[in-house]
């Protein structure tokens, strides 16, 4: 954790402090007090609570919108610990804070450090509560994909599971898919004729049409109002953070008295992750199978390679040269897939959600993607996509027709539909 | 979110009319228990559902009507437009000046191919009049020529053009006595096609419904305009708007979807039945009432005897003790003809419908072994009436109900398919043996699944 140390003005030195501190406490969404960072320098107790909630909300993968959903303090905690075990945290003293919330506000608050130092933590944060006047739409799923998503239930199957109530549930789930798409594209129908209703009404020219909130601005002032609060307190949420910007540098040499103030860390060897034991025997199993499968195949190719070049050696020095043309075809046939596939998921613009704005065809320009391309884009991965589903299916089938073999004298018929 | 309808063939289009109307009426019923505000947003939702506005208001109804002979589909025109309630779309019609005399490989192979681009194209001006698209209802005959082969080869159509759209095909299934010869064939065929290329088979049996108008209804001289309107009531009293959840008061958007989700995820079992109570004349309606607590057992007794009306039920079937080991117990329910249910929803309307005790259709015993009730019952309720009746239930179910009749009608088929019987009508227009041998291997199959449960 270190940073470039500047002589600061000690005329400034006194003020300077609470300023950013309180700068940072009112930037961050959810911030605590100032009094919390304080208290957090001398490891106070009752600064812990805010800042385990603060760090839960910073990592967590989905922002808790509503109270309901909140996980208990220890279940917070425990992600808390985990998500920063997985970037790289170094401080072992962390993990070993007691998972109730009462204890650790100085960790905490080196923790917080540690993730405002390494990136953009401030910039994302704003950007993911940012007001939206627009109705918008995600351009690629990256982001969700990326992020774990809160743990499945995970259901212990007891004895056996009917395979007819797992085809049950794996239907029901494909219905529910349809019927997203369907709502999904009615909610596209309907912005548009939103859209294509408000030709002409917005003041900024290059949009041209309102959208839904916009439109629902019109019809209800008291929505209005709200919206305006709602831009003002972002407003000061903003400044906030541009004035924590001016002033972080002081920030930054409090953290290293806080940092020295801690008790030096006795060196530890590290740990390592603890393999469950019904997990070990069935990766001894796997193991096995993958080093059975190794000489099997090692078995096989051996001959055959033998045999193809004693076919080959007999031709001549032609054939070689049109084995090397042959593998350079198939190279650069490989490169091109994936450079189709990069360019098609790899669009010029940056990823996540933009905003609609219905134009008259020919009117194009400005800033922004064009619909027709970003869904030709979508079209050629989802025919990539495609493509390597049907190569698993028909290795699937394969596998089935292997096994089917393999035991005479029984007749498998297939379900409806395949 | 919109149902576009396909009505094919006489079967398919005469009950068509008798669908939008029993829908359209139910929706302007005047209501004494329903505030103002509550009896709008219902007929609202119904009208987005099955509706579509024109310019001088009056509603035209989202369907597609498509015969190869053009008696059926004038007369269906005409009774709409003459009702002055609502219409079908002017350009909404397909028809032809022949018949396929009963022949499916005729209906299937010929009709299909010659005619998909003109059906394709008229399914396609349905479905951008709507906002948004749920899926689709095709209604058809099993057992026929037109109705039966073309209604299989539009829903493969459908399959490949609105592959995320969901499919129901509402499937009348025919008298045990029919007069078609080779209607075992068509029904085989119909059906093993259907089960490749639809979400869910709802089934109307004739039989059935000829006896609730013979019984419930005392009317003497039933007509198909008689059954057709039984028909129409059960669908409505599905298909009406609902609320969304529990404790809401907002209407269902996607009916379809969710009926879809409860009932039929499973691939191998697409077979639906419906059963409503009340049922009767509008005569004894005037002397009668209910309650909730007689309505929904005689609908659970129903369920487990496999009656199709309230009348006649054997109350001496009994859902099995627990605590039984899987195999003895299907034995015992064989033996005891007791019904076995994968997955039931129950749709409750009228008065006082939130105070319904629903303990009895939560009973584990009523259900398969691999489902547990919390997954397989579901319930949709709204206070708002339906037609005259002050309180009615409907029960969707996906049971064993119809594994007697399809084995029968399998049984029979295949029995005719030995001694090659009128088979060559088929090779002639191109459905081989082979395919014969699959659709019967499917139904074997499907058969075997529901019995094992």
């Amino acid at each position: 954790m270190g940073r470039r140390r500047r002589r600061v003005d000690p005329a400034d030195a006194a003020g300077a402090l609470p300023a950013a501190i309180t700068a940072l406490s009112r930037a961050l969404p959810g911030g605590p007090s100032p009094e919390t960072f304080r208290r957090a320098k001398f490891d106070r107790p009752e600064a812990a609570p805010a800042l385990w909630r603060l760090l839960f909300h910073v990592l967590s993968p989905r922002p808790a919108d509503d109270a309901a959903a909140l996980p208990t303090p220890e279940a917070q905690a425990r992600l808390v610990k985990s998500v920063l075990r997985s970037q790289g945290y170094p401080r072992r003293a962390l993990v070993q804070l007691p998972e109730d919330g009462s204890q650790g506000s100085r960790e905490l608050l080196l923790a917080l450090s540690w993730l405002l130092a390494r990136g953009p933590l401030l910039e994302r944060l704003l950007a993911q509560i940012r007001v939206r006047l627009g109705d918008e739409m995600p351009v690629c799923e990256c982001e969700v994909l990326a992020s774990p998503g809160p743990p499945a239930p995970r259901v212990e199957a007891d004895g056996c599971v009917d395979i007819r109530h797992l085809q049950w549930l794996m239907g029901k789930l494909r219905f529910r898919w349809r019927n997203l798409i369907t709502s999904q594209q009615e909610h596209c129908a309907l912005l548009g004729k939103v859209h294509s209703y408000t030709r002409g009404c917005h003041s900024d020219r290059s949009l041209g049409h309102l959208s839904v909130t916009e439109a629902e601005l019109l019809r209800d002032p008291e929505g209005g109002r709200q919206l305006l609060r709602r831009l003002e307190s972002e407003n000061a949420r903003l400044e906030a953070a541009l004035e924590w910007r001016r002033r972080e540098l002081v920030f930054w040499q409090w953290m290293d008295t806080v940092l020295d103030a801690c008790p030096p860390e006795a060196s530890q060897p590290t740990f390592l992750p603890r393999i469950l034991e019904r997990g070990a025997g069935e990766l001894e199993l796997v193991a096995r199978e993958l080093q059975a499968l190794q000489e099997e195949l090692q078995a096989v190719v051996e001959p055959r390679r033998a045999a193809w070049e004693a076919r080959v050696g007999g031709w001549g020095p032609g054939w070689k040269a049109t084995q090397r043309a042959s593998e350079e075809a198939v190279r650069q046939e490989l490169t091109a897939l994936q450079r189709a596939w990069e360019r098609g998921g790899g669009l010029a613009q940056p990823h996540g959600p933009h905003r609609l704005v219905r134009s008259e065809a020919g009117t194009l320009g400005g800033p922004g993607l064009c619909a027709t391309e970003v869904i030709k884009a979508l079209r050629s991965r989802e025919a990539c996509l495609e493509a390597a589903l049907r190569q698993l299916q028909g290795q699937c089938r394969q596998e089935l027709a292997r096994l089917v073999g393999a035991l005479p004298g029984f007749i498998w018929i297939l379900p409806p539909g395949c | 979110m919109s149902i576009v309808t396909v009505q094919l063939g006489q079967c398919g289009n005469q009950i068509g009319f008798e669908v939008f109307d029993a829908l359209f009426i139910d929706s302007h019923c005047p209501q004494r228990l329903s505030s103002k505000r509550e009896n709008e947003a219902y007929q609202a939702s119904c009208k987005e559902r099955f509706f579509s506005e024109e310019e001088n208001g009056v509603p035209i109804a989202r369907a597609v009507l498509v015969d190869m002979e053009p008696k059926v589909i004038n007369q269906t025109l005409s009774k709409a437009a003459q009702s002055g309630r609502w219409k079908y779309g002017q350009h909404s019609s397909f028809c032809q000046k022949q018949g396929s005399g009963n022949n499916w490989a005729y209906g299937y192979s010929v009709h299909g191919p010659r005619h998909e681009e003109s059906i394709r194209n008229l399914i396609q001006k349905e479905v951008e009049k709507c906002d948004s698209l749920s899926g689709f209802f095709i209604i058809m005959s099993m057992a026929g020529g037109t109705g039966s082969g073309l209604g299989a080869f539009v829903t493969q159509n459908l399959q490949d053009q609105y592959s995320n759209s969901l499919k129901m095909n509402q499937i009348i299934w025919p008298y045990g006595t029919g007069e078609v010869i080779v209607q075992n064939y068509n029904s085989v065929l119909t059906l093993s096609h259907l089960y490749r290329s639809s979400d869910a088979l709802l089934v109307h049996e004739n039989d059935a419904v000829h006896k609730i108008c013979a019984k419930l209804m005392n009317i003497k001289q039933i007509s198909f305009s008689d059954i057709n309107q039984v028909l129409a009531h059960q669908l409505g009293s599905v298909f009406q708007p609902t609320y969304s959840a529990e404790g809401s008061f907002h209407y269902r958007r996607n009916p379809l979807g969710d009926l879809m989700e409860n009932l039929v995820p499973h691939p191998e079992f697409k077979m639906l039945g419906v059963r409503n109570i009340p049922q009767m004349s509008e005569n004894s309606l005037a002397y009668s009432t209910f309650t909730w607590a007689g309505l929904l057992k005689h609908l659970r007794q129903m369920l487990i005897s496999n009656a199709k009306m309230e009348e006649g039920i054997d109350w001496q079937i009994r859902p099995p003790l627990p605590g039984l080991p899987n195999l003895s117990k299907m034995s015992l329910n064989k033996e005891l003809h007791f019904n076995t249910s994968i997955a039931n929803l129950l749709i409750l309307r009228g008065k006082d419908v939130h105070s319904a005790d629903l303990e009895g259709f939560k009973d584990p015993a009523l259900y398969t072994s691999w489902l547990e009730p919390v997954n397989a019952f579901n319930v949709w309720r709204t206070q708002r009436a339906f037609s005259k009746y002050e309180k009615s239930a409907a029960l969707v179910s996906n049971s064993q109900f119809l594994v007697k009749p399809l084995d029968m009608i399998v049984g029979k088929a295949w029995n005719m398919f030995a001694s090659k019987a009128y088979v060559h009508q088929y090779t002639k227009f191109g459905i081989e043996e082979e395919d014969f041998l699959d659709s019967f291997a499917l139904l074997e199959q499907v058969v075997a699944s529901y019995c094992t449960l």
